[in-house]
């Protein structure tokens, strides 16, 4: 660390705190003498040192170098040339002198210049939530369709005077009926968005990362190469040892990558978000040394993506191989896969999306499907081949595993893996059905799904 | 007997208007509110024009449409695509499948007319 005022701030903040230099450099671990030809600028500190010696002094290294300084500055430069403070005639060329003046105001400045940062970017991320949520899509399109009913029974009504009594009648009672179910959606509808505003319903962080994986296709190129050029010998083979194992490798090797990637995106914008980002990074990191992508795609064909399979070629979890097959590459004769995870209350906690595959966001899925069926029969892989009210083929395939410690009197706890692909696309795994297979109609969920007559359905649909 | 107009359409309350605005234009019109019947259908006696729903049971519109223009004796039917959904990547995946004219509900009676007449004089060219 080079800043020629380095010392000069350790030797004020010391001295503020009333310290002693012979106390500071044993905090330090150097030498008092040493210590003071840093006080005095004859020697350059490395970071490690500065660290200890803030440690020491009770402050952050960011604070002794002035890069604290220095950052905030460069921020109200940034703010000096924002369109809205733009004909506000900023001093410019005083924002040192008001930093050094008025360093509470200045943060408070910066503050608020990033909170309405946050703002625009929340609204931004809301406005494009909202124009994806099939939820809403659907909603409006059969508002639509309904209003097209009213609008032309009552244009006939209106442009035909020949009508006949029946057909006046019938007319009639399209519009009649058709009103009267849009003013039922128009007022689901608006209850809908009334609760999407109560909270952050719209934007956990749940959903934010969601996005982000969304909006990179569950795969992460720049983890796959960083992993692939680190070479680790695994030593032992029980699956938990090798997770640890891989763990400490991405720890010590490959958080700059992971770092690098949540910047990379504007989706993560509040921490907690950051942080499951960071750990499910992490994951994929642990699963790509485990699941090296050279070899990975060739075993995952061979082996027809059987999950268990592989999960035993490999020796790791179900629930790893599931991560692996969604972050496959793309390309012909290669299966795209979603995953579901649900507990045993039948909470979704994690989900990776598969095109062609609706997915409820804020409700529980439809109850018919193989994900809830799984617990009932644990480490038994349950295929369904699935038919959704489009049309939409999809084959899920679903085993629960047990979670946590066992042992004679320890309650056994279950989560359930499910992976989905298109019927099409199951034909090239070893889960592709036989034609005779039955084909069961399920849902996304009740309200999204328009089998009105279902035995299952628990909650009205959206008409 | 007037030209004959096949309406692909799952809502009845959206068919009933249709069949009888068709019918008062002079069009002979049949109904399928099932994608894949639909689909037979065109295949086994080609209508004059087709209206076609996006969003059908057991095959979307989109489908529908790829797979008519795929077979020999149905690439040249006339497709009027009529749907909720307008948003520009519809009306862009109604181009590419090959539709011949998009119309978004809700419609004007007159326009499904019209489209309807025009397109029934023979296939134009693409003007989604």
């Amino acid at each position: 660390m080079s800043s020629a005022i380095v010392g000069t701030r350790i030797r004020q903040h010391r001295r503020d705190l009333g310290e002693s230099q012979s106390n500071l450099a044993k905090l330090a671990g150097i030498s008092p003498s040493y210590l003071n030809l840093i006080e005095w600028n004859k020697r350059a500190v490395s970071i490690d040192l500065l660290k200890r010696i803030a440690a020491g002094l009770g402050v952050t290294a960011e604070t002794l170098d002035g890069s604290t300084e220095r950052g905030l500055h460069e921020t109200l430069l940034e703010i000096s040339q924002l369109q809205a403070v733009d004909s506000a005639g900023v001093e410019t060329g005083r924002t040192a002198e008001l930093i050094g003046r008025f360093p509470g105001w200045s943060r408070g400045i910066a503050a608020l210049a990033q909170a309405e940062r946050q703002a625009s970017r929340r609204a931004q991320t809301l406005s494009e939530r909202l124009s994806n949520d099939p939820f809403l899509n659907e909603a409006v399109h059969r508002m639509l369709t309904r209003i097209a009913a009213v609008r032309s029974a009552a244009d006939i009504l209106i442009e035909y005077d020949d009508l006949t009594a029946q057909e006046r009648k019938r007319f009639t009672a399209i519009a009649a009926e058709e009103s009267a179910i849009l003013s039922e959606t128009g007022e689901a509808l608006a209850n809908y968005l009334d609760k999407a505003e109560e909270g952050d319903r719209v934007l956990t962080p749940v959903d934010e990362v969601e996005a982000f994986f969304e909006q990179r296709k569950n795969r992460f190129g720049e983890l796959e190469q960083a992993s692939a050029g680190l070479e680790i010998t695994f030593t032992d083979s029980r699956p938990a040892a090798r997770v640890e194992q891989a763990r400490d490798l991405v720890n010590s090797r490959l958080q700059d990558t992971i770092e690098d990637l949540l910047r990379s995106e504007n989706v993560l914008e509040s921490a907690a978000a950051q942080k499951r980002a960071r750990s499910l990074l992490t994951d994929y990191a642990i699963g790509a040394l485990l699941m090296p992508a050279a070899t990975f795609a060739d075993q995952a064909r061979n082996a027809g993506y059987d999950v268990e399979a592989l999960a035993d070629t490999f020796s790791v979890g179900v629930e790893r191989v599931c991560h692996r097959l969604t972050a496959l590459p793309a390309g012909e004769d290669v299966p795209r896969f979603g995953y579901v995870q649900a507990n045993a209350a039948g909470t979704i906690v994690e989900m990776l999306r598969l095109d062609g595959l609706r997915l409820p966001r804020y409700a529980a899925a439809c109850p018919l499907w193989a994900l809830y069926r799984a617990q009932q029969s644990p480490e038994t892989v349950i295929r369904q081949r699935a038919v959704f009210p489009q049309g939409g083929r999809i084959v899920f395939v679903a085993r629960a595993r047990h979670v946590g410690l066992s042992g004679f009197g320890k309650p056994r706890h279950y989560v359930t893996d499910m992976i989905a692909m298109t019927e099409a696309d199951a034909r090239l795994t070893v889960y592709a059905p036989d034609s005779a297979a039955p084909v069961e109609e399920v849902g996304p969920s009740c309200r999204l799904c328009p089998r009105v007559n279902c035995a299952h359905r628990v909650e009205d649909p959206l008409t | 007997m007037g030209k004959r107009v096949l309406v692909a359409e799952d809502e009845p309350n959206i068919i009933e208007p249709l069949t009888f605005l068709l019918g008062r234009a002079g069009f002979d019109v049949a109904v399928e509110t099932d994608g894949r019947a639909a689909l037979d259908a065109v295949l086994s006696d080609c209508p004059d024009v087709l209206i076609l729903d996006v969003m059908l049971p057991s095959m979307d519109g989109y489908e529908i449409l790829k797979r008519l223009r795929a077979d020999r004796t149905c690439a040249a039917l006339p497709v009027l695509m009529l749907t909720a959904k307008g948003q520009k990547e519809d009306r862009e995946t109604a181009l590419q499948n090959g539709a011949d004219l998009f119309i978004t509900k809700p419609f004007a009676n007159a326009e499904i007319i019209s489209a309807v007449e025009e397109l029934a004089k023979g296939r134009p060219s693409n003007r989604v």
